[in-house]
């Protein structure tokens, strides 16, 4: 499809999912969490009991459409394609540990993007911290860091994701055995309908765009490549647009909100996001759409995620947001309690110990030998590469 | 946007075997470049080593025969390597 390997084309992709955002944001989500892979996932993993923090809690139908809709997507233009056995347990840990970032933080790269684009400068500060994530694990990769590569599996495997998700939103929707917030965050959400058709249309947009904030990135910094900052900027220009109109754009650090000013745990939690990233070969929202396209190793990251929202909440790790006083409460600063600096200050340990630990010499590398890989000269034998 | 071109395209399992084609090009005097894996080739993120092969059937021959050589006498493991206008 032509739109999808021309500039022009990926910009007008980061448009249209830039629309889709501004479509989630008007009929409801959260303020300036339009569309969030961290705090949707922790709201899924509060609905589920997974936690029991009452203001996130809610099984979001864009999760669902963001994998389903990389799935129907992939299904339908032959690029599904069920992999798993790039070391799944790493992967986990990844997952577990980006959330972890994410939730101090208060939002996964998009969420970040979202906020930069309504003024929040506490976004913009994070930001140069993603930057250092992704650039570490530039690093890593230049020395040889890799996680081993994918293999095909059952053809089956892939799909069980997708699947579950959907008869989870079929509870959600047909019964109340899940649990939806009354006040905060997991209180404030669109239609699920109207979630699901936009984030299906986004799932499978980002599916055939190769949308990715970290790999957006790491092509900038190890080939001086740009071309995967064009959606990403298009998003961006669309949702400051909507938030203009919308009287939603204030340019502060204070007032932002579901968001705090302490700088340090910003610039690190999205340091553990960039880096735990490059090294999963994916930010949080392409660990979802991976996972749609069959990877296991995809879903394995995003169960990851799961686990590490219901730890940030059941463990007191995630920043809280800030708050001005009212008459019955003092003001609030937010951020991190101790406790969450010091899992995520490990938890950045740890993603350095899994890149150092996972250098590997080329020549070890190789499994097999390259002349074993002699395909034609044929662009029809070319099989889908992992990461 | 230019016109596409031929190009030799080297795929590759993981991202440390196409920066490791990214230095072994460079040094056998290769006049390609690591890029991100074409859309057309695969739903990944990840790169691929572009070698133009302009000319006809015999340069896009040898230019495959170039990377090839490389490929094997670096030991690094390529998923594939086709011909495609880029």
């Amino acid at each position: 499809m032509d739109l999808f390997t021309q500039k022009k084309g990926l910009a007008l992709v980061g448009l249209i999912v830039g629309v889709g955002l501004a479509i989630l944001a008007f009929l409801g989500n959260p303020s300036n969490m339009a569309l969030c892979a961290a705090c949707f996932i922790r709201d899924m993993a509060g609905s589920l009991k997974l936690h029991t923090a009452a203001p996130v809690q809610y099984f979001r139908p864009e999760i669902v459409g963001l994998v389903v809709g990389s799935f129907l997507i992939a299904v339908a233009t032959r690029e599904y394609r069920s992999t798993a056995g790039s070391s799944p347990m790493t992967r986990f840990v990844l997952g577990f540990i980006m959330m972890i970032g994410a939730l101090v933080f208060l939002g996964c790269p998009l969420r970040m993007v979202i906020r930069m684009a309504a003024g929040d400068l506490n976004a913009w500060v994070g930001l140069v911290g993603f930057v250092l994530g992704v650039a570490t694990g530039a690093l890593f990769l230049k020395r040889g860091f890799s996680l081993g590569r994918e293999y095909d599996t059952n053809k089956a495997a892939g799909a069980v994701l997708p699947l579950l998700l959907i008869v989870g939103l079929v509870i959600s929707v047909a019964t109340t055995v899940f649990v939806v917030s009354e006040t905060g965050p997991g209180s404030k959400h669109a239609p699920w309908l109207a979630a699901l058709v936009v984030a299906l249309v986004v799932g499978a947009l980002a599916q055939k765009a190769r949308i990715c904030f970290a790999s957006g990135l790491r092509n900038a910094f190890l080939v001086r490549d740009f071309e995967m900052l064009l959606p990403i900027a298009g998003m961006f220009v669309v949702m400051v647009i909507y938030n203009l109109a919308t009287g939603n754009f204030k340019l502060s650090f204070d007032g932002q909100p579901i968001a705090h000013s302490q700088h340090l745990w910003n610039i690190l939690g999205l340091y553990a996001v960039g880096l735990g990233a490059v090294l999963a070969g994916g930010c949080p929202l392409r660990q979802m759409i991976l996972a749609g396209q069959g990877s296991c190793d995809g879903a394995v990251t995003f169960l990851g995620m799961l686990v590490g929202a219901a730890f940030a909440h059941n463990f007191g790790l995630a920043g809280a947001a800030a708050a001005a006083a009212t008459a019955e409460t003092a003001a609030v600063a937010g951020g991190p309690a101790f406790a969450g600096q010091l899992v995520l200050v490990c938890g950045i340990v740890v993603l350095l110990v899994i890149g150092a630990a996972n250098v590997r010499r080329q020549k070890a590398a190789a499994s097999a030998p390259a002349a074993a890989k002699a395909p034609a000269l044929d662009a029809d034998e070319a099989a889908p590469a992992a990461n | 946007m230019g016109k596409a071109t031929p190009h030799v395209v080297a795929t590759f399992y993981t991202t440390t075997a196409a920066l490791a084609m990214q230095k072994a090009g460079v040094r056998h005097g290769l006049r390609g470049r690591l890029a991100p894996i074409p859309r057309q080739l695969s739903a990944g993120c990840g790169f691929a080593w572009r070698e133009p092969a302009e000319g006809g059937a015999e340069v896009a021959s040898a230019a495959a025969d170039a990377v090839r050589a490389v490929l094997e006498a670096e030991g690094i493991e390529a998923e594939g390597v086709v011909l495609l206008d880029l």
